[in-house]
């Protein structure tokens, strides 16, 4: 059986409809809404209409209105959210006005960042079925709508497993199969990948590519914006509005404006709009072949292998002779009756340091770090912090030399006022009021949140609530930060700000320590890479031997940024578009 | 960390209707409810083991055998101090030991435990889905027994992120054993509010996933799955009405009171 749209009773949907409107997937007009208690609209005026078969990119900083846009498409604005709605949707022809979100759901499939809370069933095979038990299909129709639908994502074979023990990336695709089992007329995936690794988001993708070349509508709400130009058309939201909408060639060829908008502009676009170039590349390919045609000297001396010189920017990595801040020694360490998680591993990390921690999920990691952190404690092996043994430390000494940033920040936030989350830690250690205040000005001066200092934390951004989360560990002045995927479900320019935050906190004299799926926040922030792969380290080293080692990178899924790659096929290195741009420009 | 404790198997026990099984757990409660003798309570408490052997389930119950073991010692003792039927069997100062005393805290601590046993043999045998169809054929509308049947899948989510809330919390200096109870118990606000406004955002969450999937569209969906009643059924039907007669029927005999 295809998977082509088709109405609740199984029919496949008609190319074209007797007034014409069947071509058009989605026609969305004039769409505005203000959250109940809002101050200002969240969508302004959005209007589009998407031809059956295309793809449509939607880009934006947070806030920007893209994930009030995709509910507004399935009827979740203004059904399930309070606010002022305006505006109209039609699905395939279809008037949306005055049904329930339930009534849409066989026509517009939907697709959540989170995928903990779409998966709600204790095998794949239920999972799939369920949307379809709700719309009251027959037995017989959801075991032939079954097979396809886990076979387009990959997952066929896996209809007895329990999603929990599946990986982010396979869960995701569940949750795309269990839309497609339903074959809407267009699926909406709201930042799909925004809580994957590497090898997840790159699933993901792969998929929605594959999805995208059997000519299913789609809509694609991402950050990542390298992933978007293969769509049909691209939508830039700002404020609730759109202020750029076009082929990708068109809109990611703006670098001002997307960078405005807080998007991230494709660093190969960059780097060709620094040489002078311009223009939009889709691909690694393409970009070396309109700077091959711009500087047609640089091919005739292209080397097999990259250079090995660094040029004045290289950022070398700390000296192993300083004695080390933080040290793991030969720590092993597995969960009750689990497998080993970490095996003999060992790492220093001196005064100083800016080390990027990087594998996949379930490498260690995050294991690694509770143990520097003293959260946990190795079954063999030890962790010296200033060279004492971390065991015979108090929990106030440890807070004192080494600070843990979890990855969601809501984790520890609970205080009535920003002020007072600061406040806490150093009260915790019994600190006199003066010196309380003194050290909640100069962290919230530091992290830019001294003027919100009576604001209530949960009403601040996801980037705000990241950013005071590490000010409430800073208030204990720590000589080691450990910041765990700081960065994760922030918009580019909030990555931007936190980075700069972690960068300035690092000359000050802290020793950073990030865990990181992204590729571009190593190449260029991080001075040390140590790579963790089931337990074990495999790479400790500068972040330019790093990205010059092929076969690790290999080994560890690990995909560099497009510029570093692009700067490879030159036999350079190169880790941001800026650098390479130089590199070229010395050269020819 | 497992988000369910069913096990995959496949026993009689794992095949039976599911609103066999549903009635099955209703059964156990109603049996336990009628008696407090530890000698009355027993039999069922080894029929609850069988059954966790066979199925497979054991894992379940050994990971919480502290639990098990501090309900009925906990239990015991606080009806001992308390429940003073009779004349005491040991006389020390301001202590007096009573057999009934005894007996009684004892007989409701394994009420506990097996209720306890009960919940985790229904948990550890009975699918999610298996759990809503049930009650729906018990005439529970379908919204209300999907509910229930999804705060199974939630429970262990918030366990899982108090625990790292509490670990966050630590790494600040906070000491949770600080103080007497009430003291700690306010202490442990600094948990109950991230995991408060966590659940608050994942049942959000949730609700609109499960609505963008037709929830609530039909009042009685259809299953993929089909539970056809069998003859097996019939049987642990039967058995089960047995049980609960048997134990009514040692509640009016008297032979279920410790005390008369």
């Amino acid at each position: 059986m295809k998977l082509e749209p088709q109405d609740s009773a199984g029919n496949t949907v008609a190319a074209a409809d007797t007034d014409g409107t069947a071509e058009c997937a989605v026609e969305a007009i004039d769409l505005g809404f203000t959250y109940q208690d809002g101050t200002k609209a969240a969508l302004r005026a959005v209007g589009f209409r998407q031809a059956r078969g295309e793809m449509i990119g939607v880009m934006g900083a947070s806030g920007a209105g893209k994930s009030t846009l995709a509910k507004c498409l399935n009827r979740i604005i203004p059904e399930f959210e309070g606010g002022e709605f305006r505006g109209a949707v039609a699905i395939g022809g279809r008037p949306l006005d005055g049904l329930r979100v339930c009534d849409v759901a066989a026509d517009v499939g939907m697709v959540f960042q989170d995928f903990e809370a779409q998966l709600f069933s204790t095998n794949v095979a239920h999972e799939v079925a369920f949307a379809m038990e709700q719309i009251g299909m027959d037995r017989a129709t959801m075991n032939a709508r079954m097979t396809p639908a886990l076979e387009a994502v990959g997952l066929a074979g896996f209809e007895h497993r329990d999603p929990t023990s599946l990986s982010g990336g396979e869960k995701q695709r569940l949750a795309i199969a269990s839309v497609l089992a339903l074959s809407p007329r267009v699926i909406v995936l709201d930042e799909p990948t925004t809580d994957l690794d590497p090898e997840g988001k790159a699933e993901v993708f792969a998929l929605i590519r594959s999805l995208r070349e059997r000519g299913l509508s789609l809509i694609v709400i991402e950050h990542e914006t390298e992933e978007l130009r293969r769509a049909d058309r691209v939508i830039l939201m700002r404020e609730g509005a759109v202020i750029a909408e076009g082929p990708p060639a068109a809109v990611m060829t703006q670098l001002d404006l997307l960078e405005a908008s807080g998007v991230h502009p494709p660093s190969l676009n960059r780097a060709l709009a620094m040489l002078g170039i311009g223009g939009h590349a889709e691909s690694v390919d393409d970009a070396y072949a309109a700077i091959v045609r711009a500087y047609p000297r640089l091919e005739s001396r292209v080397p097999s292998a990259p250079e090995s010189e660094n040029p004045a920017v290289d950022r070398v990595a700390t000296q192993t002779q300083v004695p080390p801040l933080a040290a793991v020694e030969d720590v092993s360490f597995n969960y009750t009756a689990g497998p080993r998680v970490l095996d003999s591993i060992s790492l220093a990390i001196a005064p100083g340091d800016f080390l990027a921690i990087v594998g996949q999920n379930g490498s260690g990691k995050t294991t690694l770090a509770k143990h520097i952190v003293g959260l946990l404690k190795p079954l063999a092996g030890r962790v010296l912090l200033e060279g004492r043994d971390r065991a015979t430390l108090r929990a106030a000494e440890t807070a004192r030399e080494a600070a843990y940033v979890f990855q969601n920040p809501d984790h520890q936030i609970f205080a009535a006022t920003v002020w007072d989350e600061v406040a806490f830690g150093p009260r915790n250690f019994k600190l006199d009021a003066g010196e309380v205040d003194r050290r909640c000005i100069e962290v919230l001066d530091a992290v830019g949140l001294l003027a919100e200092r009576e604001s209530d934390p949960f009403l601040l951004s996801k980037g705000e609530r990241q950013r005071l989360a590490v000010a409430s560990v800073l208030a204990l002045r720590p000589r080691l930060l450990i910041l765990d995927e700081p960065t994760t479900g922030l918009d580019y320019r909030e990555q931007r700000r936190m980075m700069q935050l972690v960068t300035d906190l690092n000359r000050a004299g802290i020793a950073i320590v990030i865990i990181t799926h992204t590729p571009w926040l190593v190449a260029e922030y991080a001075r040390r890479v140590a790579l963790i792969r089931k337990g074990r380290k495999l790479f400790d080293g500068s972040v330019r031997e790093f990205f010059a080692n092929d076969e690790l990178l290999k080994t560890a899924a690990f995909r560099p940024p497009e510029v570093t790659r692009l700067a490879r096929r030159f036999g350079t290195l190169a880790l941001s578009p800026g650098e390479f741009a130089d590199w070229v420009k010395e050269r020819a | 960390m497992p988000l369910y404790r069913y096990i995959e198997r496949d026993t009689f026990v794992h095949r039976m209707h599911p609103t066999v099984k549903v009635i099955a757990l209703l059964v156990m409660f109603w049996s336990v409810y009628w008696v407090d003798n530890p000698l009355a309570l027993l039999p069922l408490g080894f029929l609850l083991l069988f059954i966790a052997v066979i199925t497979g389930s054991s894992g379940n119950f050994y990971a919480l055998r502290w639990l098990f073991i501090i309900l009925i010692t906990s239990t015991t003792l606080m009806w001992m101090a308390t429940y003073r039927p009779g004349p005491a069997m040991v006389h020390m100062p301001k202590v007096n030991i009573r057999k009934a005393s005894i007996l009684f805290g004892l007989g409701k601590g394994i009420k506990l435990a097996e209720l306890l046993a009960a919940s985790v043999l229904f948990i550890s045998t009975t699918k999610v889905e298996e759990f809503t169809i049930g009650l729906a054929k018990l005439r529970v509308p379908y919204r209300v027994g999907f509910a229930v049947s999804l705060s199974f899948r939630l429970a262990p989510l918030f366990v899982d992120s108090a625990l790292t809330i509490v670990d966050a919390q630590r790494l600040r200096g906070y000491d949770f054993g600080e103080g007497g109870i009430f003291a700690r118990l306010r202490r442990y606000a600094t948990v109950a509010i991230p995991v408060f406004m966590g659940a608050l955002r994942k049942a959000n969450n949730m609700a609109m996933a499960l609505e963008a999937r037709g929830f609530g569209r039909l009042a009685r969906p259809t299953t993929y799955v089909d539970y056809p009643f069998r003859a097996a059924d019939m049987i642990a039907f039967a058995a089960l009405f047995a049980i609960a007669a048997g134990y009514f029927l040692i509640y009016w005999t008297g032979y279920g009171a410790v005390v008369a």
